[in-house]
């Protein structure tokens, strides 16, 4: 295996309208293998989605290189693609139309892009569905649409900013198996991003646990647990643990400034949260 | 649902009935009665004597609206994706707003003429803003994440137009089409009041003159049922817009 992607030192800041700046993101540095799958894990505000957002081109470092390939990004591009949260499918189009739609504009041949199309749309399992508006699609199925698209640009990276955090904890495991699989099989770098810990553990190979103010990495796990992932493994469990009690003082930093000095975290009761699921707005 | 479009046409039945009633006691020239009114339409419609009147506030109407319509919603689009023009434009479009269009219709004809040009340039202009104003905001509203989706796919700024900015914003562009629909005949009619022979606008001036009530009225109803028209249809395209992207409404 070797380096794919490579962020050396980068910096971001925001500058905000009284001339103050934020910093979002402190002396990154990351190396990750081609056909890795990373996870970018921590709460609200420590920079995980202006990191993804920055390999994926959309956004500019401040400082500091990022090398994809061994050559700095100019700009978004199709070698890789983001799945957002909300899949942000086209509405006017039907599912066929919108996977397809990204080949039409690479100008695939119209038989060809509609081949290659269906080919991705039943292996996320939605043969059936091809014809349907996105709008009669549960949750779930978005998501299966979404990641169809992202694929049939047959991207390098495939980049997911949450691409589960709107669904229902049945639904989300369900698609964590198909990822997985899906992942095996095209041997995609995955950067994803997620606030969900059980989630980091059960799909990533690492994870890259963030900190906050100022944002930047805290600690990277690797998890070596066999695959495909067994969700009653004791390793996952144990590193979910782990990550937690790291996570402990994030949080407590986090809402002692939102609620003041004098908040005291009561650690021994995180646990209750059946998820691991540090919230988008804790 | 269906009770209630009961209730309605029986609201608009005794309606009649009391119009048709308190008409008795009043001159014809002053309240003709809805029979006598409907009496004139019919005869008016099966002598042929609407027809040409009718032919020409329909031409006035559409033409100014295709001109006002492609006009608003080409500069509409081009303000809206272009910031500079948007900066350049903006302050003469929010004191055209201010200006009453409708009062230029004098000067209009001056410079146009008595003939059917004059209707069509103030059916336009009146067209022109509400799409206008609508399709400036609509284009600028679309979904950053899928204009971010659009940039990964390496789509060029006339594709992210066509494929996105239009096709998300197409429910307030109609919005926009709705209202100019109505304001192209009140549009139109005036442009007639002013200077004209023909059309229904004119007609109704001439009724005032012939002292006609009933022609009057019987005028206002046809323009009633046109400018229903043109308002139903625009619903129905926004009905099939919205069916397309199956949103209750």
């Amino acid at each position: 295996m070797t380096e794919h992607i490579v962020l050396q030192n980068v910096y971001k800041t925001f500058s905000k309208k009284n001339h103050s700046e934020t910093v979002a993101l402190e002396d990154v540095s990351l190396s990750i293998k081609r056909g890795e799958f990373i996870s970018l894990l921590g709460p609200s505000g420590c920079g995980k989605s202006t990191l993804l957002n920055i390999i994926a081109g959309l956004e500019k470092e401040t400082s500091g290189q990022v090398l994809i390939n061994g050559s700095p990004i100019t700009g978004p591009g199709n070698d890789r693609i983001v799945v957002f949260q909300e899949s942000g499918l086209f509405p006017w189009m039907t599912v066929l139309e919108n996977v397809m739609y990204g080949l039409l504009i690479k100008k695939v041949p119209k038989e060809e892009a509609k081949m290659r199309a269906m080919n991705w749309i039943q292996k996320v399992h939605l043969g059936k569905f091809a014809d349907r508006s996105p709008h009669e699609l549960s949750g779930g199925m978005k998501q299966r649409v979404a990641i169809a698209r992202a694929l049939v640009m047959d991207p390098e990276i495939l980049l997911m900013d949450e691409p589960f955090a709107a669904l229902d904890e049945q639904t989300r495991m369900v698609l964590h198996q198909e990822l997985e699989t899906l992942w095996r099989e095209t041997g995609k770098t995955v950067i994803f991003v997620t606030h969900n810990i059980r989630e980091a553990v059960v799909l990533s190979d690492r994870i890259v646990l963030m900190k906050t103010r100022p944002g930047g990495i805290k600690n990277i796990f690797s998890v070596q647990a066999a695959r495909p992932r067994n969700s009653s493994d004791s390793i996952l469990n144990y590193l979910e643990t782990r990550i937690l009690s790291e996570l402990e003082q994030e949080m407590e930093k986090v809402l002692k400034e939102e609620l003041g000095s004098d908040y005291a975290l009561k650690k021994d009761r995180l646990h209750i949260d059946p998820h691991n699921n540090l919230g988008s707005d804790i | 649902m269906k009770k209630t479009s009961v209730y309605s046409f029986l609201l608009f039945i005794f309606l009649l009935v009391i119009w048709e009633v308190t008409s008795k006691s009043y001159s014809e020239l002053v309240l003709p009665a809805p029979s006598v009114i409907v009496l004139t339409l019919v005869d008016g419609l099966l002598s042929g004597y609407f027809t040409q009147h009718i032919q020409r506030t329909a031409a006035e109407v559409i033409l100014g609206l295709f001109f006002g319509g492609v006009a608003g919603f080409t500069v509409g689009v081009l303000m809206g994706e272009v910031a500079f023009l948007r900066k350049l434009l903006f302050p003469y479009i929010i004191a055209s707003q201010a200006v009453p269009k409708l009062a230029l219709a004098p000067l209009f004809i001056l410079w146009f003429g008595f003939g059917m040009t004059s209707k069509v340039v103030i059916t336009a202009l009146v067209c022109f803003f509400p799409l206008l104003e609508n399709t400036v905001t609509a284009i600028q509203l679309s979904d950053i994440q899928k204009q971010e989706l659009f940039k990964m796919l390496g789509a060029t700024r006339l594709q992210t137009l066509i494929h996105l900015k239009i096709p998300s914003g197409m429910l307030g562009i109609l919005a926009g089409l709705r209202v100019s629909v109505v304001l192209a005949i009140v549009g139109a009619v005036v442009g007639e009041f002013i200077g004209g022979s023909e059309g229904l606008g004119a007609l109704i001036i001439a009724t005032q003159a012939m002292m006609d009530t009933a022609l009057m009225f019987a005028t206002l109803i046809l323009l009633t049922i046109f400018g229903m028209i043109l308002y139903l249809t625009v619903s129905w395209l926004e009905k099939m817009w919205m069916k397309r992207l199956k949103k209750e409404i």
